[in-house]
Order: structure tokens, then C-alpha cells, then sequence
């Protein structure tokens, strides 16, 4: 093969290096190697490549003009002969001057003769130098020679051989670069050569100018190095030497590791900015100053509104227009008109009972001696409430001809669905001049003697309300105790108005069932409960159904307060006790006498002496009490139930009770002790039993109640209401002077011990 | 000037001191609100003569309580156009003659 043309520079023929015979050895130890292999490799796999022996034809295609050599040929070393003078070297060779324009012969190359034109000085240190023996010694250069060596030595060689007819000088530049220290003898063998590569350029340089000779030397060295670099690296892709490099300070390697980086990402939201708004307003004190003025007067409007919600409500629902307004005052005028005419009516058709209520006494009482009647006069009745019972009955304080009757059922097996409160005057005994009619049964009333249109009422549920008779009927109550809250847990037997509290409201008590006494203070808008005593019964407690001990409060039955003491009060229980009590003991009775064995109607307080009160009871009797004393100064039989006692207003000693056989019964205990001056049938015992019955303040009338909701008026005959005479020793005296003295003159005949102060006035003297 | 006009003849109204503080425009929350108005009516009652340092005392309990940057303007006659985070002005009068006006802005 010719050897590869290099470029040339000015038609001078570049330096080339002959090749040996032992490469052109190697390259035919090659082939043969190969052709083995392929052999080996068509045999083996005969069997099943038969087949495909036309897609790989085997064989080996040669050149027609290949030279035959014998395998002793190819197996004869051939030796290299390098000789000293260059056989290429043309004497009579010219080169254009372009300076001189003219050609001139150029000059014999020198040999032996270097010149130098670039100067490096070589990193690599004598390997039987003191530093490279220990660097040895250390491991340096010597790990690698083992298995690398031979291996790499034989590919060298084939190596070696092909560069031979490809490339002759390949293999020196090859080795010089790669400078293997191991392979001493081939470079040192190779050393001549290599002293001739850069001899060369000289020769060129020389010829011509020193220029242009140091133009072509720096021209042709790297283009002649490039080459076996080429060449070289191939072989080493294929053959990497693991020989641990000689350390010295340009051969070093750094051995480092870096971490992945990750790649940076910026991520970032941003939030949604607060809302915002405008506001602007200017402050001056004109502005401040009105706007105060403003609510200053809202404020004084709200105060009168947070009057009770109920009135409020009311308030607003009488809040009607101009013509509305002038409508109710017509049908006010007229509803005034009709009164006038509906008591004229009555008026013509009770005529004679107007007369006889004013006229007519009972001439018998004249023979009589002692003895009176009762003159019935008017009957009330209200329709809706026919089948109802007076549970109670009042005369008004104010009004002497009104009175307020309480309709309710004391038939507790059977007992009425709804109740009524009204008031009746005995001008218009054909229908109420105030009917209210209740969700539950009233029990009992009270008139505030303050306040005569205010009634406080307790009902059969335990609830107690207050009436206010001037509004209208719509409104129904004024006050009603909180039925969740502070109501009595059974019937409320009596109410009664006491004494005004200190902050100036109004308040009453209520003695139920439930065996407590409380007090209600009339506020604005609501009734405040306070529980003034709770009545404990000497009955021991009994076992609950769960183990727990249950405590039996007595039932109380009435309630009576003190005339004058307005802490002193009595209370009369279903037991039959009588216990007198204190506003300021909400545990312990001041005193306890067992006056009754049937429930406790009422206890009545005389009018004249604050020591002596009545007490009637279901067991038929009627007493009388001095205080202090266990044992009563009387005791009546009346042959029935006794629903009601009262003491006369105007006499000390007279005192009127009713029976459940329909009879009332008035005593005058200074005309007879032992006897009723008046027995009289008031309504048939087997349709009815009378209730209660009260005396007009005023007028010598009473009223009772019966069982059908029927109020009786009967007048006192004579007999009944007589007076006092003043003795002529002392006349001038008033009345009620003589009305006490003479009782104190029938009770000194009556008490048999001396006499002994009664213990609440022991206790309370000095109060 | 009006009602007042219309007020003073109206009677006693003239001689009313009012010293209870008045909200006249708020949309605070109900318990930022009466703090607020506490520490209004406290700052100024105890820095009755300074102004300044009334309006100081109530920026920096507000800002205790609700997180920074409340503006609190004491003062008997200004007038002001502000922006104002929503839920966070209370313009207020107090004693008759000062107004007050809190709010927040960062």
C-alpha cells in the first residue's frame, strides 16, 4: 500500500518513514487470526446457518493482484535498517525565490544540526531517579503493569503492524506521545526516528529563509503530530491503561464529587389585599352637639317605651287613627248611655226591692225578743257562670254598692275548665259591671283597699294574677305570676293585699296548697315572688319511692293578717291547725293551737279587739279566739260545714257565718252567748250549699255566695244590727269606744282565768 | 343648626351635659366595637386636657389588641377623608365635644 500523501508545502516533498518488516508481520499475523475466526465461527455454527449461506458468503474476497507469499515469507523477520542519509533527498533541487524572483538551489539539509523553535520543558522525571524510585515504592506507576501490560503489548503489536503499510510513521509519534514507561526498549529503540521527525522542518527551514523555515516547521509539526494522535487515540479508546499515572506536580488528578443541584423553581402566590373603603366626615361641635340631641331624645323615647311589653303591646294596638279614636268615644258615649238606660230598666223592674232595701225593716223584731232576720233582696247571677261556685266574695272598699265575686268550682272531682272575676253593683243586679272570664277557676279575691280597681285573685292552678278593673276587658290581667317559675304548685286557697313595700310597691300574700306563703311584689310588668314561710306539718317525713325522705308540708287552708301588726299573720291549714305566724320566721310558727280537725275556711280578726278572731271550719264549728289562749272563748255547732265567718263591721260582737245546708247564721254573742239570733235559709240545702258571705261596710246588707253561682243580698232586719246605747253616764262617747268596751265587758265574763296578754303581744310589744 | 334651634326652646335640653360616648359611624365588630369605646372613653377621660396624648394611649392599646397600624384622631373639630381596611373604623363622639376616629390602614 502507498504510503499516505501528506500536504506539502511549496511541491516539497514531506519526510516519510519506510516501514519494517515486522510490522508488515503483525498485519499477516492479523489477517490469519481473523480468517481463523471466521472459520471457527462457520463451523461450529454449520448446522443451523446452512441456511443463511446465502446471505454471508465466506469467502475472503482477494485482490487479483495479491502477491502470493509463502508462510515462511511471512514468518521471516525482517530487520529495519534506519540510515543516516535521507534517500529522498533531491540534490539539484530548486525552489522559487519570490524575493530574488528568480529560482535558486536549495540548500543540503544539516544534519546533526537542531534548531530549536519551540521549547517545552517535559513533565516527565527519569524513572530511576531518586523521586520516581519513590513513587514506586509509594505504588505509583507499577499497580496497573500486571494486566495491562501483556494485553496491551499484543494489541501494540498488531497495532504496530497495521501502522506499517498504512502509515509508517504512525507508530513512532504514537509511542513518543503515549510514552510508556514500560516499554523502555521500544522507545528507546524508536529514539532516532523521533530525533529525525523534527530534523526534517530544519532541513526545510534552512532552504529557505529563516522565515519561511520557521513558517513551515511550525506548519508541519502539528499537522505532522496530528496524525498519529489520530491514529494513537483509536488505540487507546480500545486499550485504556489502569496504570496509577506517576504523581508529580503537573500529574495529578482531583477526585471530587458534586451533588445533583436541584433545579431552583420559584413558586409564590400572592393573597387577595383586605378590602378597604373610604369614610370622610367632619367634626365640629355644632354637628356633635345635634347629633347628641338626637339620641339624647331617642334615648328619652326608648325610657318610655320599656314600660311593660304587655302595655306596650297594647299601646300600639290602641294606636288608632283620628276617626277610630272619635268612633270609640261615640260608642264610649253610647255604651254610657245605654248603662243609664239598662239601671233605669232595673230600676223600674226591682223597684220594690229598691224600696224594701231601703224601707222595709222586719216589724217583727219589735216582738222578737233579740231575735232578727235576713231579708233577701237581689239575686246575681252571670249567665256563663251558672254552673260555677262563688268561691269568693268581697265588697268593694271604695264602692259600697260594688262587690267582686270570684267564680271558681270547689266540686274537685268535677272541676270547671275556666273561671271568672266579677264585679256587680246592686244598682244593676241583671248583669256585671266587670266580668273577666280566666283560663283556670279563681279561688279567691282580694280588693286592694288602696287602689279599689285593682283585684288580685288566686286561682285554681296556683297561678296568681292581678286585675286592673279599669282596662278595658280585652287586656284580661294586669300581672299573672310566672307559671314556669314562681307559681304555687296547688290551688291558692287565699289571697290577701298587705302593706306597701319599702320602695313603695304595692303587694300581697297567697297562702296555698303547696303549703308555702309568698309574697308578691308588684313591680312594672311582672309580680316578684318571695316566699314568706313554708308550713311544716308534725306529720314525720315519709319514705319517697325512691328511698328518699319526703317532708309533709301542711296544707294551708286561709290566711288572716293582723290589723294592726302587719308582720303578724294567721294561717289556718287543711289539718286544722291554726298557726300564728311572723313576716320575719320563714321556718317557725310564733304559735300553734290546734283549732279545727277539718280544714280551716277562714279566720276572721274582730274589728274592735285586735286579740279576738273567729275561725270556721268543715268540721261545722264556728270559734272564737283570744289570742294567747289555747282554748277558744266560744265554739258554735252549726250542724254543717262552715264556709265562711265574718264579724260585723259595725258591732263587736255580731258575726255572721254560712253553712253548706244553704243557712246563715248571725250571732250577736252580747244579746245571746250560746244561740244565733238568726237562723236563715238562704237557698235549698239539697241543690246548694252556700260559700262564703261578707258584710257591706256601709250598708246593713250582706252578700253570699252559693255552690250555682248565685250571690245573695240580704238585708239585716233590725234586730241584727243594733247599736250601742252610751250609758248616761258617759254621754259623747263614740261608738267604737262603746263597741269595745262592750266587748271587753262579755269577754271578762267569758274568760275564765284572769286574764293573760296573749303571746304575740308579749313578743311584739316592744316591736 | 337646625334642631338645635329647634331644641333649645324645646326646654331643659340645653342644660343636658352628655358624657356618655355616642358611636355615629362604625363597622367594627361588636366586641372590637365596645373595646374601642372603652379605651376611648378612657384615654380621654384620663388625658382630659391633652389631646394628643389621648389619641396615643388608645392607637397603641389598639394596636396591642388588633395587630399594628390603627390611626385614632382625637380632636373637638376636624374634618377627614380616610381608607380605612374594612371592619376597622369607629368614628365616634364623646363628652359633648370630642370626636374620635379609630380605624386601621397598613
Amino acid at each position: 500500500m502507498p504510503p499516505k500523501k501528506l500536504p506539502s508545502l511549496h511541491g516539497v516533498k514531506m519526510p516519510t518513514i519506510w516501514p519494517t518488516k515486522s510490522s508488515e508481520k503483525s498485519i499477516g499475523l492479523l489477517l490469519k487470526k481473523l480468517k481463523q475466526k471466521e472459520a471457527t465461527k462457520s463451523r461450529a455454527n454449520l448446522a443451523e446457518d446452512e441456511g443463511l449461506d446465502w446471505l454471508k458468503p465466506r469467502a475472503l474476497i482477494k485482490p487479483d493482484d495479491q502477491e502470493e507469499v509463502s508462510e515462511a515469507d511471512l514468518e521471516e523477520e525482517v530487520g529495519r535498517v534506519l540510515c543516516t542519509v535521507n534517500p529522498q533527498w533531491v540534490p539539484d533541487e530548486v525552489a522559487y525565490h519570490y524575493g530574488r524572483a528568480m529560482f535558486v538551489a536549495k540548500p543540503k539539509p544539516t544534519y546533526g544540526k537542531a534548531y530549536p523553535l519551540y521549547i517545552y520543558q517535559g513533565t516527565a522525571i527519569r524513572k530511576d531517579s531518586d523521586e520516581a524510585k519513590a513513587q514506586i515504592a509509594a505504588g505509583y506507576g507499577m499497580v496497573g503493569f500486571d494486566d495491562a501490560g501483556p494485553k496491551r503489548a499484543k494489541v501494540k503489536k498488531s497495532a504496530a503492524d497495521e501502522e506499517e503499510e498504512e502509515e509508517p510513521e504512525a507508530e513512532p509519534a504514537a509511542a513518543a506521545e503515549e510514552a510508556k514507561p514500560e516499554e523502555d526498549a521500544v522507545v528507546e529503540e524508536e529514539k532516532p526516528t523521533e530525533v529525525e521527525v523534527p530534523a526534517e522542518p530544519t532541513e526545510v527551514g534552512v532552504e529557505g529563509d529563516e522565515t519561511v523555515a520557521a513558517e513551515g516547521g511550525e506548519e508541519a509539526e502539528p499537522e505532522q503530530k496530528e496524525e498519529p494522535v489520530d491514529d494513537g487515540s483509536d488505540e487507546v479508546l480500545d486499550i485504556k491503561p489502569r496504570v496509577k499515572k506517576l504523581a508529580n506536580q503537573f500529574n495529578f488528578c482531583e477526585r471530587a464529587a458534586l451533588t445533583y443541584n436541584f433545579p431552583r423553581r420559584s413558586v409564590d402566590t400572592q393573597t387577595v389585599p383586605p378590602p378597604r373603603a373610604n369614610y370622610g366626615a367632619t367634626a365640629l361641635q355644632c354637628i356633635i352637639f345635634d347629633f347628641y340631641q338626637e339620641d339624647y331624645a331617642k334615648k328619652l323615647k326608648e325610657k318610655e317605651e320599656e314600660k311593660p311589653k304587655r302595655l306596650r303591646k297594647k299601646a300600639a294596638k290602641h294606636a288608632k287613627s283620628a276617626q277610630q279614636i272619635h268612633d270609640e268615644q261615640l260608642a264610649q258615649r253610647i255604651r254610657e248611655a245605654w248603662a243609664i238606660l239598662e239601671r233605669l230598666v232595673n230600676q223600674n223592674i226591682y223597684d220594690d226591692i229598691a224600696q224594701d232595701y231601703r224601707y222595709w225593716d222586719d216589724p217583727s223584731d219589735e216582738f222578737r225578743e233579740g231575735m232578727g232576720s235576713l231579708l233577701p233582696l237581689w239575686k246575681f247571677q252571670f249567665d256563663p257562670m251558672r254552673t260555677h261556685a262563688v268561691c269568693d266574695i268581697q265588697w268593694n272598699p271604695h264602692y259600697q254598692d260594688l262587690f267582686a265575686v270570684a267564680y271558681g268550682s270547689l266540686d274537685f272531682t268535677n272541676q270547671q275548665k275556666e273561671g271568672c272575676l266579677c264585679m256587680y253593683s246592686i244598682k244593676n243586679p241583671a248583669y256585671p259591671e266587670y266580668a273577666v272570664i280566666t283560663e283556670s277557676p279563681i279561688i279567691c279575691l282580694d280588693v286592694y283597699h288602696e287602689i279599689p280597681y285593682l283585684v288580685c285573685v288566686g286561682r285554681y292552678d296556683g297561678n296568681v294574677c292581678v286585675y286592673n278593673a279599669q282596662l278595658t276587658l280585652e287586656s284580661s290581667y294586669q300581672y299573672k305570676s310566672d307559671s314556669v317559675k314562681d307559681k304555687h304548685s296547688n290551688i291558692v286557697w287565699e289571697v290577701r293585699w298587705g302593706a306597701r313595700l319599702i320602695d313603695g310597691e304595692a303587694s300581697f300574700f297567697s297562702i296555698s296548697g303547696d303549703g308555702r306563703v309568698v309574697q308578691w311584689a308588684v313591680m312594672p310588668g311582672e309580680l316578684q315572688a318571695t316566699t314568706i314561710i313554708t308550713l311544716s306539718s308534725n306529720v314525720p317525713p315519709i319514705p319517697g319511692p325512691d328511698g328518699t325522705m319526703i317532708t309533709i308540708n301542711s296544707c294551708g287552708s286561709c290566711i288572716c293578717f293582723h290589723p294592726e301588726k302587719a308582720d303578724i299573720f294567721l294561717v289556718g291549714t287543711e289539718d286544722g291547725m291554726v298557726h300564728t305566724c311572723s313576716l320575719k320566721y320563714n321556718k317557725n310558727y310564733v304559735r300553734s293551737v290546734q283549732g279545727h280537725h277539718m280544714p280551716v275556711y277562714r279566720i276572721h280578726y274582730n274589728h274592735y279587739n285586735n286579740s279576738i278572731y273567729a275561725s270556721c271550719s268543715g268540721d261545722w264549728r264556728v270559734k272564737i279566739w283570744e289570742d294567747g289562749r289555747d282554748e277558744p272563748l266560744f265554739m258554735f255547732e252549726l250542724g254543717s260545714p262552715v264556709g265562711d265567718v265574718k264579724w260585723a263591721p259595725y258591732s263587736s260582737t255580731v258575726f255572721a257565718a254560712c253553712t253548706a245546708d244553704g243557712k246563715v247564721y248571725v250571732y250577736d254573742l252580747n244579746v245571746n252567748k250560746y244561740r244565733p239570733i238568726c237562723i236563715q235559709a238562704v237557698v235549698s240545702k239539697k241543690t246548694k250549699k252556700l260559700t262564703r258571705l261578707d258584710f257591706n261596710t256601709r250598708l246593713p246588707v250582706i252578700v253570699c255566695g252559693d255552690t250555682k253561682g248565685t250571690c245573695h243580698v240580704l238585708k239585716l232586719s233590725p234586730n241584727l244590727r243594733v247599736m250601742c246605747k252610751p250609758p248616761k253616764k258617759a254621754q259623747g262617747v263614740d261608738q267604737r269606744t262603746l263597741q269595745i268596751m262592750k266587748l271587753d265587758k262579755l269577754l271578762s265574763l267569758v274568760r275564765d282565768p284572769p286574764f293573760t296578754p296573749g303571746v304575740v303581744d308579749e313578743k311584739f310589744e316592744e316591736d | 343648626m337646625a334642631e338645635e334651634g329647634a331644641a333649645a326652646p324645646g326646654g331643659a335640653t340645653e342644660k343636658v351635659i352628655h358624657t356618655y360616648p355616642l358611636i355615629r359611624h362604625s363597622d367594627m365588630s361588636e366586641e372590637m366595637r365596645v373595646e374601642a369605646m372603652e379605651l376611648s372613653v378612657t384615654a380621654c377621660e384620663k388625658f382630659s386636657q391633652n389631646n394628643e396624648l389621648a389619641a396615643r394611649m388608645v392607637k397603641e392599646s389598639m394596636d396591642k389588641k388588633f395587630g399594628p397600624a390603627f390611626h385614632v384622631v382625637v380632636g373637638e373639630s376636624y374634618g377627614f377623608e380616610i381608607t380605612y381596611e374594612c371592619t376597622t373604623i369607629c368614628y365616634m363622639y364623646f363628652g359633648g365635644n370630642q370626636a374620635i376616629c379609630i380605624w386601621k390602614c397598613s
